[in-house]
């Protein structure tokens, strides 16, 4: 027993013959900020891809409050992904044909229904990341900046206990990337989510409390993080 | 809502827009298809229920013949037919083809000798009266159909000459025959060509003194009360009568016309179906299109929780709106022309000119036009289901795609 939320362990993934994941074991506890680089290539998105349940191993095991995932079908992987992660994309994947708020409320319609505090939830959110009265506005009326808000908004709106965050800046510009990735780690922090990051930027990994390094197919700790594991 | 229905509907109807361009197209695509096919097999049924109509109207619903022989014991027969519960009236009848002549001009109609009092029981001759009336028909009268009268230029008042083939024949051996003079006192159209053509009607006394045929008539036509099946009674009526004498429904004196009236309309159908089937490859075509666009969609989709599968019930019920949306403004507009037929009709061939071509080749004055549930059900069933198979293609394609290269799809 103990107090990972996910634990993947020996995960072991290969693409026809390419090794992309090597033996790779990790977990993510409640409220931790982790940040994996790499280079480009490198298996980064592979691996979230299996901790986000997305994808499955070649070989190794993923743990879920102690219960092995692999073993279960399609349907109940789907209900643990709506449950457990949040995910934010380097291009934000906003649905065109659904308004701001419809977006943020996408998600919680898939996994139940949509209530009056969730509508209140989403709106407080939007405020946070200074989108208020953006609720009915068409998605592509936004500017990249404010989509990729609207796209963090979205991940929190399940209240998740991991947000998982793939490049969520790379299509950004340095100051808007800053600001958006600040919106992250406070919202996180104050819905109690975990945050793993991808990201090439270094500034960005130093934030995080840990911090990996995944290179030639093992993921090893890097010394970009505040607190060293 | 579910939220497949929800997306789907989105897609279809976005926020922000009236609807997509694609989704307009589509549903335009479908209704035109069920408009078409609506409007056509109601005028096809239309034609059809005039014609079954007029034929009942004029002919009776049950005759009884001997096969072209004489039937000289009809009073008889007729006295068993009285004590049938399911006869209403009956009417004695001859008929044959003699010859008219008026102001020097000869035609050959098929003449038909009438029992007027119990005729007007069994058809519905006083409605088709368009000139004159059958108050002064008698045994020196007679009616011709007002595309008969029209060859011959007489109208209501003249008097025409009536040969029998047996007068013909006697005039061959030189023997003095005068022919019978017979006063034109009506003239009736029932709007059905066949009909108005070529018949001459006569009273049964003068037919049987021209054919020479003494008391002998060649049939009996019988009317039957609202909820007799004529092929039923016709066939339980045979079975008390003797060779030659047999008894058909209209239904299977006409069943040549009938057959060709029903194979048209199952023709038309499976023609104007095509309209349905290209409505429904260019839903395929788009929604295939959009499956390839959406492609990181439906891998975001996947990731916020909904499985692979139910994005493809998404594009699936996104058929099925198109179909029923599609069908329901079909019928809507199909009822409207329907209903505004005959304006729609009389603009297009005041514009085109074609006003007497029309009258000419069309058996009726007005387009007539029926449309029944059960039509209706099919149609839209039918639209429905097509469209619903035009959006499983694609929903088969989005099921191929694996959530974690859809995410990687750029």
């Amino acid at each position: 027993m103990n107090d990972y939320i996910v634990e993947l362990k020996n995960i072991q993934k290969k693409f026809e013959n390419v090794l992309v994941l090597k033996d790779v074991s990790f977990g993510i506890k409640d409220r931790e900020t982790i940040s994996i680089c790499g280079a480009s290539g490198a298996g980064k998105t592979t691996f979230i891809n299996i901790m986000g349940l997305l994808e499955l191993p070649t070989h190794g095991n993923i743990f879920w409050e102690d219960q092995n995932v692999i073993i279960c079908d399609v349907k109940k992987l789907s209900r643990m992904r709506a449950k457990i992660f949040g995910y934010i994309f380097q291009r934000c994947n906003l649905i065109p044909e659904l308004s701001v708020i419809e977006n943020i409320l996408f998600p919680k319609r898939i996994a139940s229904k949509i209530s009056v505090p969730d509508v209140e939830f989403a709106k407080e959110l939007l405020r946070q990341v200074h989108l208020d009265g953006f609720e009915n506005r068409n998605v592509w009326t936004l500017s990249g900046g404010e989509s990729q808000r609207v796209a963090v908004v979205r991940a929190m709106i399940n209240r998740p206990r991991i947000v998982i965050a793939d490049e969520p800046t790379g299509s950004l510009d340095e100051k808007s990337a800053n600001v958006t990735m600040d919106m992250i780690v406070s919202l996180c922090q104050e819905y109690g989510s975990s945050l793993l990051l991808i990201t090439h930027n270094q500034l960005f990994a130093k934030k995080m409390q840990t911090s990996y390094i995944l290179n030639n197919s093992e993921l090893k700790p890097s010394d970009y993080a505040k607190s060293e594991k | 809502m579910n939220w497949c229905l929800y997306l789907a509907l989105k897609q279809l109807f976005p926020t922000g827009k009236k609807f997509s361009f694609f989704s307009a197209m589509s549903i335009i695509g479908v209704a035109l298809g069920v408009t078409v096919l609506f409007v056509v097999q109601s005028v096809m049924n239309g034609f059809q229920h005039e014609i079954r109509r007029t034929i009942v109207a004029t002919q009776g619903e049950v005759r009884i013949d001997a096969n072209n022989n004489i039937l000289y014991n009809a009073d008889n027969l007729g006295n068993f037919l009285k004590n049938r519960p399911e006869v209403t009236a009956l009417a004695r009848y001859s008929y044959g083809v003699g010859m008219l002549e008026y102001n020097s001009r000869s035609i050959f109609p098929l003449i038909k000798g009438i029992d007027l009092e119990n005729e007007v029981k069994v058809v519905e001759l006083k409605k088709f009266i368009k000139e004159g009336s059958l108050q002064n028909f008698d045994n020196r009268s007679i009616i011709l159909s007002s595309e008969l009268a029209n060859q011959i230029g007489a109208t209501v008042g003249n008097s025409v000459e009536i040969y029998s083939p047996i007068m013909l024949k006697a005039l061959q051996t030189n023997e003095i025959i005068l022919p019978k003079t017979l006063k034109i006192v009506a003239t009736y159209e029932t709007g059905y060509r066949q009909a108005d053509e070529n018949i001459a009607i006569v009273m049964l006394d003068t037919m049987q003194d021209l054919y020479s045929l003494g008391e002998g008539v060649h049939g009996i036509s019988l009317k039957l009360k609202p909820n007799v099946r004529p092929e039923k009674f016709a066939f339980e009526l045979n079975r008390n009568l003797t060779h030659p004498v047999h008894a058909a429904s209209w239904q299977e004196i006409n069943k040549d016309l009938l057959f060709v009236l029903k194979t048209e309309k199952t023709m038309m159908f499976f023609i104007l179906v095509f309209i349905l089937l290209v409505a429904a490859f260019s839903i395929t075509s788009s929604m295939t299109i959009s499956v390839v666009r959406k492609t990181r969609e439906i891998g975001l989709i996947n990731a916020l929780g909904g499985t692979i599968r139910q994005c493809g019930v998404c594009f699936m019920i996104q058929g099925l709106i198109i179909g029923i949306a599609g069908s329901v403004i079909g019928v809507i507009a199909g009822a409207l022309i329907l209903k505004f037929r005959n304006d729609i009709i009389s603009v297009f061939v005041k514009l085109c000119g074609v006003e007497d071509f029309m009258l000419k080749f069309y058996s009726f004055a007005n387009m007539p036009a029926t449309y029944q549930l059960s039509d209706i059900l099919t149609l839209v069933t039918f639209a429905v289901a097509i469209c619903c198979l035009a959006g499983m293609l694609p929903a088969r394609k989005v099921a191929k795609i694996k959530p974690a290269d859809a995410l990687r799809n750029e």
